[in-house]
């Protein structure tokens, strides 16, 4: 309590310090007076009695600082008084404090940017009560370890057979017409469409914040059903969310009662808009081969992963032993809701966070050098200090402090760069990153920000206090100033290891980001199969529910085409169920007859739906036998046209054509195979094509119901899209649209490859940049330090040329070791990006060459200044100094 | 003169609260003089001791301080026991009686026949 109160005295005693000085000075003068005084009464002469009573008295000064230490708190006044020195000889030196703040700025800003976007993706807790009970669970492929959707049936078993969980749910969701019953009138719009079952929304802990969760009688299959509407769906049409309820809402054509609204920002799965019962649509999908449905769950308090895993595998086995010809080879996979829906980019962002961590060493290593440069400048300063009674710990947090307040500097405005590059980092980033968009500048971020900062100013601060650790005091005092820039060879020799250093690191990045950009023009080059360019994208839906509904839609599309192929500057349209580049829809299919009993080991296909001329509009070749037409209705004659990877892989030396096949897209009728036409990429150009079956659309009018049309136009596709809504609008009012083109889906298709190489890109240019300035500051010292040498070479006789190779010589022993140990680095580290490559190895001897090329033609071009002042070295001043 | 001990850490606290029940409230110049003379001028005072001693205590609530006129019109600090002052000398005298005591015992001959 005492030392309390004297700790508190102690921390104010900083701040009333001239006064109490005045008045221990005061004190001491009286002290001495009185000692005078009483010499006096004894007896001396006034001479002799201060004499002695200044003997007495001792060391004014010592007991002067003691007292003061006492006071105050020494530490503090001591940082403080460094805090001071520091900030003015950063002032004093504007240039040095700008390129040195600058260069910082750049790597922290990088680092925090970053650690922002790493942050709301895989760190920041989600925004559901204990987010980390939440899971998902999968089919498991146990021969390819591969996870898929989970069957209706298998998931009413899981549900019921478990008790690891407080809740599990199935869902499934998809972008579908929705009209809302407004006052006003109605229009058709494209919505994120949920069917989920009962336990749904318990499992993320959250419950409507108006109205109800659906009742049990309209859970029921076949039964009436309802909807649930997020907060800002509900706002956007009904003004306000207690109005929604008690309206009705038109999903996909079926009206559904809304009985609830969810609080503002719950939107799983995805982008969801509306939540609807399961099973409205699909009245219980018997089949256990069908796998349909995505399922989360919510462990039970105190359950872990690991043992829902085991319980999920123990059921999976039961299932396997008693389904066998639809579930052998299957099992279950439990993993975290957040894993999950990371997936791919948790490698992806930890890859960019250590690059750019290590383009921040970097900066740190040049700020190193820049900060010892100046410390053997400042070599004679410190010896005064060392001399007049600074002890080498003083000193020593002196230059601490001094990078501290750089880098705080540096931190401060690399805040503010981060601001802006986490904005950059999400505009550039692909769409499909979960959460993405919660990236911000928030309070963890700043306090990663202040942490780096410090540790970079530890790291930058180190060599140039060891140096003075070392600097012998007797020597420097000794020498001119002049020559004191020769300092020590430590120095020299810690400035050139880290050149060295950063050279290295900079052949890693710039290796990594080679590899990247190979991989990615790669990418570019793959040829999809269909023609991207001058391609508008229509996607609609039209709202059936039913067979009959489902006919009407394949009707409005038959009505349709015609029109749109007549709007001027259409040179061809068709329509097709999936985007190309995307799929909707796949399975097994057999040939010729179907088999007794349907398995799992079935050769698989991808399945489409496409209108007449779709081929010739998308660029398809067609290889051999016709194309659909307007005589493929639903009376006619089913058939289909196959890829050639199918023809391939079902007809070896077979002519396919007159064969029937068989698939259970909608119905399991014959088809005759009319015609091949050549692959495209179905899932993006990084995987090979699958076989493929397409299907005139009318004869399998319930997956046609949604379609996207395909306008191939003369000009630029965007300026049709005003006259293909006009002319479905014409047809039906009911029917919501989307447009985009197909060259906007093909880069959709390789947005995470270009994020990563245009980030690690920038990365690595922003390295080589830096090592730039690290060789060039290295070089002009050097060739400062050997002018006399070279000017006394030049006066015996060398000629330019000598000198400049001496320089160069000089140069590329630095990068060749730098490179050579980077190199040796780069092969390991590049191990780490095996799965983002594409049609190049980690270890791609053309990809190194180049790297060995850029950095050793930067590091010369670094040294052409400092070589071309050492060729003009004046030999008479040079030798002037010796 | 440098035959004389320095005042050893710690107790020169003590000293300077006896000092101050003893005579009162009494300046630095005083305090010092008056220590010297009880121990028989064998011990010196350090001044850079002395005045942080004397400020710790001002801290610690154990003294007080007020600027006064000596005997002979000088102007001086004053300094002055507190009740907390008092209580701590107290304290820290039965402390030290002990400890001597015990030191006594163990320095005594008795201890170093057996």
């Amino acid at each position: 309590m005492r030392r309390l109160r004297g700790w508190f005295l102690r921390l104010s005693g900083l701040f009333y310090k001239e006064r109490s000085d005045r008045e221990f000075a005061q004190e001491m003068e009286s002290h001495l007076q009185m000692h005078i005084d009483d010499n006096l009464r004894s007896g001396m002469t006034p001479e002799e009695a201060r004499r002695h009573a200044l003997i007495k008295l001792g060391g004014v000064a010592q007991a002067e600082q003691s007292y003061r230490d006492r006071r105050g708190i020494p530490a503090l006044e001591t940082f403080a008084q460094d805090l001071r020195f520091a900030l003015r000889m950063l002032l004093k030196n504007p240039g040095f404090t700008f390129v040195a703040v600058l260069i910082l700025a750049l790597g922290i800003g990088a680092n925090t940017a970053m650690f922002s976007v790493v942050q709301a993706v895989l760190l920041k807790p989600m925004a559901y009560s204990e987010p980390d009970r939440i899971v998902t669970l999968a089919t498991f492929w146990k021969a390819t370890a591969h996870q898929s959707q989970v069957s209706g049936p298998d998931y009413h078993d899981w549900h019921d057979q478990s008790d690891a969980f407080e809740s599990m749910a199935s869902y499934n969701h998809w972008d579908t017409s929705v009209i809302a019953q407004t006052n006003s009138n109605a229009t058709a719009e494209y919505a994120h469409v949920a069917p989920v079952a009962a336990e749904f929304f318990n499992v993320f802990g959250m419950s409507p914040a108006v109205g109800r969760e659906f009742s049990a009688e309209e859970l029921k299959p076949g039964g009436a059903g309802a909807s649930i509407v997020t907060y800002t769906f509900a706002a956007r049409h009904f003004g306000e969310a207690g109005e929604a309820l008690g309206k009705t809402l038109l999903v996909a054509g079926k009206s559904m009662a809304i009985v609830g609204v969810m609080p503002l920002g719950f939107r799983f799965p995805d982008k969801t808009d509306v939540w609807i019962t399961e099973d409205a649509f699909e009245p219980g999908i018997a089949s256990r081969s069908a796998h349909n449905y995505k399922v989360v769950g919510r462990l039970r308090t105190g359950v872990t992963l690991e043992q829902a895993q085991a319980q999920m595998k123990a059921i999976g086995a039961r299932i396997e032993q008693k389904y066998p010809d639809s579930n052998s080879g299957l099992s279950v996979a439990v993993s975290r809701l957040r894993d999950q829906m990371v997936g791919d980019y948790r490698l992806t962002l930890y890859v960019m966070l250590a690059a750019v961590g290590v383009v921040l060493l970097i900066a740190c290593a040049n700020l190193a050098n820049m900060l010892l440069a100046k410390a053997v400048g400042r070599a004679r300063e410190i010896a005064i200090r060392a001399a007049v009674g600074a002890s080498r710990v003083r000193i020593v947090r002196q230059l601490i402090t001094e990078s501290a307040v750089l880098a705080l500097l540096a931190g401060a405005l690399g805040v503010a760069m981060a601001f802006w590059g986490s904005r950059a980092l999400v505009a550039l980033a692909p769409a499909d990153v979960p959460r993405l968009a919660e990236a911000s500048i928030d309070g963890r971020v700043l306090l990663f920000a202040l942490g780096v900062s410090l540790v970079a100013s530890l790291l930058f601060g180190l060599a140039p206090a060891l140096q003075v650790m070392r600097t012998d005091l007797n020597t420097a005092l000794k020498q001119s100033v002049q020559r004191t820039a020769g300092g020590g060879s430590l120095a020299d020799r810690m400035r050139q290891a880290l050149v060295v250093a950063e050279i290295a690191l900079s052949v890693i990045l710039v290796a990594g980001a080679g590899l990247l950009i190979k991989s990615f023009v790669a990418l570019q080059n793959v040829s999809l199969g269909f023609q991207t360019e001058r391609v508008l994208v229509a996607e609609a839906s039209v709202p059936a529910s039913d067979l009959e509904s489902a006919r009407r839609a394949t009707r409005f599309y038959r009505d349709l085409l015609p029109r749109v192929r007549a709007i001027p500057g259409v040179l061809d349209a068709g329509a097709i169920g999936a985007p190309l580049g995307d799929t909707r829809s796949d399975g097994g299919y057999y040939i010729d007859h179907l088999p007794a009993t349907f398995n799992v080991s079935a050769p698989n296909a991808v399945f489409s739906v496409v209108a007449p001329d779709t081929f010739t509009t998308a660029g398809i070749p067609l290889l051999a036998g016709r194309d659909f037409n307007e005589g493929d209705t639903y009376d006619a004659p089913f058939v289909a046209v196959i890829n050639e990877a199918l023809a391939r892989q079902a007809f070896p030396n077979q002519d396919p054509i007159g064969h029937s096949i068989f698939c259970g897209l909608d119905s399991m009728n014959a088809m005759k195979i009319v015609g091949i036409v050549g692959n495209t990429r179905q899932y993006g150009p990084s995987r090979e094509p699958s076989p493929e079956i397409y299907m005139p659309y009318e004869q399998h009018p319930q997956p046609a119901t949604d379609l996207s049309i395909l306008v191939r136009t003369s000009g630029q596709p965007g300026t049709i899209s005003p006259a293909v809504r006009e002319k479905i609008h014409e047809l039906s009012s009911e029917v919501p649209i989307k447009f985009t083109t197909m060259e906007t889906l093909a880069s959709q298709n390789v947005a995470a490859p270009r994020f990563r190489t245009l980030l690690l890109g920038i990365f690595a240019g922003l390295a080589v940049g830096l090592a730039l300035v690290g060789v060039y500051g290295v070089m002009s010292y050097i060739v400062g330090q050997r002018s006399n040498e070279i000017g006394l070479r030049m006066a015996l006789g060398a000629s330019q040329g000598d000198v400049l190779r001496l320089v160069l010589r000089q140069t590329l022993l630095l990068a060749g070791l730098g490179i050579g140990i980077g190199l040796a680095g780069a092969a390991g580290v590049t191990q780490l990006l095996t799965s983002m490559l594409f049609g190049v190895r980690a270890t791609d001897p053309m990809t190194y060459a180049a790297v060995v090329a850029v950095l050793a033609l930067a590091a010369l071009a670094a040294s052409y200044i400092p070589a071309r002042r050492a060729m003009r070295v004046d030999p008479m001043v040079a030798l002037r100094y010796e | 003169m440098s035959s004389k001990a320095d005042v050893w850490q710690g107790t020169l606290a003590l000293m300077v609260l006896k000092t101050l029940e003893t005579l009162g409230p009494l300046h630095g110049y005083g305090i010092a003089r008056r220590i010297e003379q009880t121990s028989g001028d064998l011990l010196s005072v350090n001044y850079g001791t002395l005045y942080p001693a004397l400020l710790k205590l001002e801290q610690e609530g154990y003294i007080d301080s007020e600027w006064g006129q000596s005997d002979n019109n000088r102007k001086a600090k004053y300094y002055r026991l507190t009740r907390a002052g008092r209580k701590q000398l107290a304290k820290e005298a039965q402390e030290w009686g002990q400890a001597t005591a015990i030191l006594a015992r163990f320095l005594s001959p008795r201890e170093e026949e057996s």
